[in-house]
């Protein structure tokens, strides 16, 4: 890079792209019935950032509502399917031989398809529980920055 | 010195990214070191089978040694398996279990590195989340290089990773977001390290856009946004087509979509979408000389070979910003613009072609960053710098070697 700096910098192109496309979007929400908070350019900006970066913090170990949940059977949605049978060891394994290769190759095309589902669920739960994180911190400074100034 | 490179497939033949990597590094060091390729007899990346024969052998002036894969990937196993482990707060012992099920499982390599891992200087492993890599570092900690080729995936959250990656003596990362991403996985700062990325030859003058090769296959209108590589669901190709289609849908310039890879997934018919397949390296270079943008829509990279070789030619690119490899590789190179919508990803194809003159200017800086960080020498002076610094202080105390070389403008 010279000391000049680059002949198009692509920050200030994308700076320009996304306030433009962030302007058309915040008018589309409007015309479809969106909060009129959002009429202010800097809210809707506020907000989705608030949004944006909970979406990005969205890994299972880095939220804290699956902890306070509890029991994970209760909640969890569990994407794989376990073959089982609660039956006797011998007839036990003739029912898990079955399910596995007769009705399992059958009916794999509506596992697949629950499974993708389930698959897309849960990443909906997990962008859900980042953006109660995220909301539940930015209210837990307001508190904090609300009572320091009533000191 | 004497190297040895583990990795889990090896060959000319070989498509994938960390192959290559390793594949080049290995014949440009062994011009200057005794190398040995560690490697499987494993082609197919799906099921490991083994395809070339075991023992030694030479490739490009490699000595290479295959060690069996004990049994093919067991591909229900493994889905549920990684259902299990990126889903839950799994045990050490699963999480462990889910690298043998990646494998390819190859016990006999680690035996090899038991038995002979001494006699080697430095030990280089490629990617992490394989078996050869993941269960062998720990077997030569005290000389192991590793060249993890991270990405922002699930598997990358695995708690048993933390200790794994402190364990190597020295790090080749691909890309300063690799490095900030697998040092947070490690909880501090992994020294000695080098950024070297991946070396890329310059153009040759017969594909310069003076000089460009007629249309490749069927006609294909212009101007041309260029897709390269695996057309698949990995590679963040299903979004790409919903993108574009409602592009066109919503009255966006008149592109064509071309795709340059095998297909993995369905194409939507479209006259704006066409699909030439694998494509050899001449009509690739075609493509690239008349591309007006190259689109890198992939959600996971640690380094896209892809983007550079479009900067390479000089092509301005529009990349998914969701990846922060790409996104930041496109912004320190000013080569590129990037989406993270539908709305954007249609306002930066739309911007890209009607200011032809200044996407041009986009492609040339990206291609000034190519010269700058991705030439073989740059490269290389890096590799053979952070191996000496690593072999130099071999046997001193981790703490007394704690600069690492220029993490910057990679």
């Amino acid at each position: 890079m010279t000391t000049s700096g680059p002949a198009i910098p692509v920050d200030a192109v994308m700076a320009e792209l996304h306030e433009r496309v962030r302007d058309r979007l915040r008018q589309e929400l409007l015309q479809h019935g969106a909060s009129r908070a959002l009429e202010d350019p800097q809210v809707f900006a506020e907000v989705e950032r608030v949004l944006r970066d909970a979406a990005s913090r969205t890994a299972t170990r880095a939220l804290l509502l699956p902890d306070l949940l509890g029991d994970p059977a209760s909640w969890r949605l569990e994407p794989a399917l376990a073959i089982s049978s609660h039956r006797g060891a011998m007839t036990a394994s003739l029912i898990r031989g079955v399910k596995q290769r007769v009705l399992m190759p059958v009916l794999r095309w509506l596992f697949e398809y629950s499974h993708d589902n389930f698959v897309r669920q849960q990443r909906v739960n997990q962008v859900l529980f980042a953006c109660v994180q995220e909301l539940a911190i930015e209210n837990a400074e307001l508190r904090r920055d609300l009572a320091t100034l009533r000191k | 010195m004497k190297l040895a490179c583990v990795v889990h497939r090896y060959g000319a033949d070989i498509a994938g990214g960390s192959e290559a990597h390793c594949r080049q590094l290995a014949e440009r060091l062994s011009v200057r070191h005794d190398v040995t390729v560690l490697t499987t007899c494993a082609k197919d990346y799906v099921t490991w089978a083994n395809a070339y024969p075991a023992g030694a052998s030479r490739i490009n002036g490699v000595n290479v040694v295959r060690f069996p894969v004990r049994r093919p990937r067991r591909l229900k196993a493994f889905a549920d398996l990684s259902d299990e482990v990126f889903d839950t707060r799994a045990s050490a012992e699963r999480q462990e279990a889910w690298f043998r099920e990646n494998g390819p499982d190859t016990p006999a390599l680690l035996d090899h590195l038991r038995a002979h891992g001494t006699e080697y200087d430095l030990v280089i492993f490629w990617s992490y989340r394989y078996y050869p890599a993941y269960f062998g570092v720990p077997i030569v900690a005290e000389r192991a290089v590793l060249v993890p080729t991270a990405e922002e995936d699930p598997a990358i959250g695995l708690d048993v990773l933390e200790d794994y990656f402190k364990k190597p003596a020295g790090y080749l990362f691909l890309t300063p977001e690799e490095e900030d991403l697998v040092s947070r996985r490690a909880g501090r700062r992994l020294a000695p390290a080098a950024i070297v990325g991946a070396g890329l030859e310059p153009v040759g003058a017969t594909t310069t856009r003076a000089n460009v090769v007629p249309d490749p296959g069927p006609r294909i209108p212009d101007p041309v946004l260029l897709y390269l590589g695996r057309v698949d669901r990995n590679k963040g190709c299903h979004t790409l087509f919903e993108y574009f289609e409602q592009h066109l849908a919503e009255g966006g310039g008149d592109a064509t979509l071309v795709l340059a890879g095998p297909a993995k997934i369905p194409i939507p018919s479209h006259p704006r979408i066409k699909a030439l397949g694998f494509v050899d390296d001449a009509t690739r270079d075609a493509l690239l000389a008349r591309a007006r943008a190259l689109v890198v829509p992939s959600p996971y990279e640690s380094l896209s070979i892809a983007l550079l070789e479009g900067w390479n030619h000089g092509v301005p690119a529009l990349v998914n910003g969701a990846c922060a490899v790409l996104a930041g590789q496109a912004r320190r190179a000013n080569g590129g613009l990037s989406y993270r919508s539908a709305k954007e990803f249609s306002a930066g194809l739309d911007w890209l072609l009607a200011h032809e003159r200044e996407a041009r200017i986009i492609g040339t800086q990206g291609r000034a960053y190519v010269d700058r960080e991705y030439r073989w020498p740059v490269v290389m002076a890096r590799v053979e710098a952070l191996l000496e610094l690593v072999a130099a202080a071999r046997g001193t105390r981790r703490d007394h070697v704690s600069t690492p070389l220029s993490s910057t403008g990679a």
